[in-house]
């Protein structure tokens, strides 16, 4: 149990932090989406972000983070362009313009990536954008700066991300509350929800690109919406939810850790493996709660006075 | 106007969703022995029998996941056709890791009790949490995968795991379809197929109405979930081809290309097979070309290309046909703008001549001398009016006439019925009037006339011609009496 | 209509408002002003476009034709002297907010970017609490309210926005008679205060004693005015009864071209 960390401490460690940095991440900007309920789009949007991640590595040149999140941030724009275009010009209804959307994109990056499989310069293949590997992050070189050795360098940026998704909802709080609660009454107020919007689009690709390179989609994916969900089980207050949604985060990338030493399977997969399972016990928890809750019969509010749904126009 | 840019990103996107595939089959031929002509003869003739087998099993798969994901598309399950294909990972590893071989029967069976789990765990997240129906999707979607994976990778470290084997699964290869594959895609199809044919009507009327029908007396649930089996052994069967991400496109992309090009939930479904069909043939085709690359992905891109070409060129939906009629509805409501300008010139003198000069109309129209003439020659070409012999005037035929009195009707009747049925103020039906007149049919203008009985005079107190009146002109060669507009309509 | 003694400008002025969009209803060439200081009914029968009419004055949804002037301004420049209390159900009540939360919202409209709310802001907050007699509330999750308590909640952060004049879709769905009374008072009470009131509301029964102005709607403007000028049967007849079948007829074609 305490061997990967006695054996060898520091690439357990960047490891474990890794996973931290792309859980909280993805779990902090998750819970917008969540509350938005635009879960599946963050789904989506991993996925057709691959495209643009070739496409701007062939046009480019070079794999350097920043052509990557342009690249990614193209492709995700173009998706939700593609899937408001198809949904509005058409009959399709939203839930297959989505799916139409970021399967053709993947399958376009499956096929531009095989193009150039062959040529042996793209150094990610089709297990790596899945599901990563996240155990060749401490074996980056590590950044220096000023004589003093830092890190594996996405470990550093995925830290930063982190960062600067902790500071953008510290700031711009009550914006996204708005938003995301009552879009009707922020208009009214004189505020531009389109702008929130995409930002938050803006910052999703962010999250998802940083992650990918070392991680893959199914991390990134999987980290949008398991956290959040763990959170909402426990509070019904949000800022307590995105504290808890960071604690899940550490919590699951130190259990995933042991977990895939233990099974010997990717890293990436165990975590997301011990995120769920984490939910699965405060689920049981809840029910658990629920049904001695019922044995108490206390006197719920709302059974006081009847619910009236569906107003006239 | 922005739809040649529509139209030129059209083919441009075309070329691009086919051309990485051509480009990929080409190139990786240079370094192959068989040329591309030499593998695409092989391929027509069919003489591979490893071929048949990648061919057959995609077209099958292609027909059974086009009928499935009809029903998806209606009952706005996409998303679930999704986290199911992801969710079956899991059950793939464990038929897997029973014999430790690719046994198919193994796999299937594992693949589909697990598909169902994950159904049965969305069922549960929404009935027991707050959560909505993306969240509970993504969840399974993700967890199950993230487990699915895990598993896999897993099996890769052990000995007598090998790796390859188990990649197919994520982005599909034809060419491993074996006999035991196709046998199985042949029955589940065939299962699909029957259970459609046999209860058409009931699927048909649980998807667009359950409640109706349940309050027939119809058991929806049990409906709902022979669907959701049906899905699983689809989602299953077709794996090995298309992999376990891309699945979800073969559900759904033939559908929606197939919902856009008819009304009709039949037609739909055969259409939606036949799309899928070609496209799994399609994919299979270009994956064997060029030696044995992923076959989801083009059979996704090809998928896709049906899709645009319905979209953009769709008889009744398509954007290009939208287009297409909107541009000759504009021209036609130009002509019978012109037509009802030379009504209101001819009304103006009392219709003491029927001669109509190009100057009169361009002023009454405040346009130019050019585009006046442009206009009676529009006219001319639609035997609405005859020019005079200089080109200079105008006068119009009976058919002219015909159509500008039922303008001029239609628009003047609309305005009465604003202001005195609807109390719009008189200011504000002129504009109205302007668009409505257009679109009257015959059976609504002979409505309003009833319902403003029969009145001869506009808000504006000009004249409105009747029936009669317009029969009448129809019937005319000359000019119309002077003191009631028309020949023999009485007052 | 409009006969006010000083030269400001009316509280809402429309002028031939057309509004088209999608499946719901239209409105048809709407005209009216309304008087600062009155209290408005607005009624019609179900899918006349009443809540239509609400959204399209603030801009939530789009006029294919017309103007709205607020105090003499388009929306979204006199936007921070209107306050907006939706339909109960265009929010999600799961939504991990509690009462104080909500009822704060109502100031943002006053805060700039990423500026706190301030300690006078939730004051405010706490003072409208009061009002509706919620203030034991203020940390309850939203979810945890039964309808009328719901209610009062989207009231009290109207009142947190300290508008001018505030525009209410069907405030009176589904809450019980106390909530209802207390609802009442409150609005009258701003009158007093000069505040103007436009209310959707769906109840004819008690349309005549509520409002001393009504609006009555159907598709487009039956009648406007005084509440004992236009409640008169004829009128009604004409607001629900026959429907412009052949006006919605036509609409219909034009919108499926």
């Amino acid at each position: 149990m305490v061997q990967p960390w006695t054996a060898d401490f520091s690439i357990t460690l960047w490891v474990v932090l890794m996973g931290f940095f792309v859980t909280a991440a993805c779990g902090l900007v998750g819970n917008y989406l969540l509350l938005r309920r635009m879960a599946l789009v963050g789904d989506a949007i991993s996925h057709s972000i691959l495209p643009g991640l070739v496409l701007a590595f062939i046009i480019f040149k070079t794999a350097a983070t920043w052509v990557a999140f342009v690249g990614a941030l193209a492709a995700g724009m173009l998706t939700v362009l593609i899937i408001e275009f198809i949904h509005r010009q058409s009959r399709v209804k939203p839930d297959a313009a989505i799916c139409i959307a970021f399967t053709t994109l993947f399958a376009l990056g499956v096929v531009l990536m095989s193009m150039l499989e062959g040529t042996g310069s793209f150094h990610i293949d089709a297990d790596c954008v899945l599901y990563g590997e996240i155990a060749f992050v401490p074996l980056e070189p590590p950044a220096v700066w000023h004589g003093h050795s830092l890190g594996p360098p996405s470990a550093l940026r995925m830290a930063i991300v982190l960062a600067a998704v902790i500071l953008t909802i510290a700031v711009f709080y009550k914006e996204l509350l708005v938003t995301s609660f009552d879009p009707g009454l922020a208009k009214s107020l004189g505020m531009r929800t389109g702008i929130w919007h995409y930002g938050l689009m803006g910052a999703l690709a962010l999250v998802i690109v940083s992650a990918f390179e070392s991680v893959g989609a199914i991390l990134a994916v999987a980290m949008l919406i398991v956290p959040p969900m763990f959170a909402a089980q426990l509070s019904e207050r949000l800022p307590l939810r995105l504290v808890l949604t960071v604690f899940h985060a550490a919590a699951s990338a130190l259990i995933g850790l042991h977990l895939s030493v233990w099974l010997n399977c990717s890293a990436a997969g165990a975590m997301v493996v011990a995120a769920a399972l984490l939910f699965v016990v405060v689920w049981i928890g809840s029910q658990v709660q629920r049904m001695m809750h019922f044995r108490r019969k206390l006197p719920d509010p709302r059974t006081e006075e009847v619910r009236v749904v569906g107003a006239s126009t | 106007m922005k739809f040649p840019g529509i139209v030129i990103v059209t083919i441009v996107a075309g070329i691009a969703l086919l051309a990485p595939e051509i480009a990929v089959a080409a190139r990786i031929n240079e370094l192959s022995d068989s040329t591309f002509l030499d593998r695409t003869v092989r391929f027509f003739t069919f003489r591979d029998p490893s071929l048949r087998n990648a061919l057959m099993g995609s077209m099958l798969l292609g027909i059974c996941c086009g009928l499935m994901g009809a029903f998806l598309v209606v009952r706005k399950l996409s998303l679930l056709g999704d986290a199911l294909s992801h969710a079956v990972l899991p059950g793939v590893a464990l038929g897997f890791l029973w014999n430790m071989s690719k046994d198919p029967v193994a796999i299937f069976v594992g693949a589909t009790l697990v598909g169902l789990l994950g159904a049965a765990t969305v069922q549960l997240l929404r009935a027991t949490t707050r959560h909505k129906e993306d969240a509970a999707l993504g969840f399974v979607l993700a967890s199950f995968f993230g487990v699915g994976i895990c598993m896999f990778t897993m099996i890769q470290n052990l000995p007598g795991g090998n790796k390859s084997g188990l990649d197919k699964f994520m982005f599909g290869q034809a060419a491993a379809l074996g006999r035991s594959d196709v046998i199985l895609l042949a029955i589940v199809t065939a299962l699909a197929l029957c259970a459609v044919m046999v209860f058409y009507k009931e699927y048909a009327i649980t998807s667009f109405d359950a409640g109706f029908a349940r309050s027939l007396g119809m058991p929806v649930q049990i409906f709902h979930y022979s669907l959701m089996l049906l899905l699983a052994f689809a989602i299953v069967s077709s794996l090995q081809a298309v992999g376990v991400v891309l699945v979800s496109a073969m559900l759904v992309i033939p559908a929606a290309a197939a919902f856009l090009l008819t009304d009709r939930l039949g037609k739909m479904l055969i259409l939606s097979a036949v799309f899928g069909m070609v496209s799994g043939g399609t994919g299979a085709f270009f994956s064997f070309v060029g030696r044995n690359l992923p076959t989801g992905p083009f059979m996704v891109l090809a998928a896709a290309a049906v899709f645009a070409v319905s979209l953009f060129f769709g008889p009744r939906h398509g954007i290009f046909s939208r287009w297409w009629r909107l541009r000759s509805r504009s021209a036609r409501i130009s002509r019978e703008n012109t037509l009802k300008a030379i009504y209101h010139v001819l009304e103006d003198e009392e219709f003491e001549t029927d001669q109509v000069s190009g100057r009169e109309l361009a002023e009454r129209r405040r346009e130019t001398l050019e585009e006046a003439e442009n206009e009676l020659n529009t006219l001319r070409r639609h035997h609405y009016v005859t020019l005079s012999s200089d080109g200079g005037s105008a006068s119009l035929t009976p058919e002219g006439w015909q159509r500008a009195c039922e303008i001029v009707r239609n628009h003047r009747l609309w305005e009465l019925y604003l202001t005195n049925a609807a109390h719009i103020a008189a200011d504000h039906v002129h504009e109205d009037a302007e668009k409505i007149e257009h679109i009257l049919g015959e059976e609504t203008v002979r409505m309003l006339e009833k319902r403003l009985n029969y009145a001869r005079r506009d808000p504006h107190g000009r004249l409105i011609p009747g029936l009669e009146d317009i029969q009448f002109a129809a019937g005319r060669h000359t000019v119309p009496s002077r003191a009631t507009g028309f020949g023999s309509a009485t007052n | 209509m409009n006969d006010q003694t000083n030269s400001t400008p009316p509280p809402l002025e429309v002028h031939d408002l057309t509004v088209a969009y999608h499946k719901r209803p239209v409105l048809y060439g709407i005209d009216l002003t309304v008087p600062k200081g009155s209290l408005v009914g607005i009624i019609g029968p179900n899918g006349a476009g009443k809540s239509t009419f609400i959204k399209a004055i603030m801009g939530l949804l789009p006029i294919s034709a017309g103007w709205v002037k607020v105090f003499g301004k388009p929306f979204r420049d006199a936007c921070h002297r209107v306050g907006y209390v939706p339909q109960r159900e265009s929010v999600d009540w799961d939504f991990p907010v509690s009462v104080m939360d909500v009822v704060l919202m109502g100031r943002y409209g006053r805060l700039r970017l990423a500026q706190r709310p301030t300690k006078q802001d939730r004051e405010v907050a706490r003072e409208c609490l009061e009002k509706v007699k919620m203030l034991p509330f203020a940390n309850r999750q939203i979810g945890n309210l039964s309808g009328g308590q719901q209610q009062r909640v989207f009231l009290a952060r109207a009142l947190a926005q300290e508008s001018d004049m505030y525009l209410m879709d069907e405030p009176f769905v589904g809450v019980d008679a106390a909530t209802e009374a207390a609802i009442i008072t409150l609005l009258r009470e701003l009158k007093s205060r000069g505040k103007t009131l436009l209310v959707v509301h769906h109840d004819l029964s008690n349309a005549r004693e509520y409002f001393d102005m009504l609006i009555l709607l159907n598709m487009r403007l039956v009648a406007f005015g005084p509440t004992s000028e236009v409640f008169t049967p004829e009128v009604l007849q004409t607001t629900y009864g026959g429907r412009l079948t052949i006006l919605s007829d036509v609409v219909q074609t034009l919108r499926t071209q």
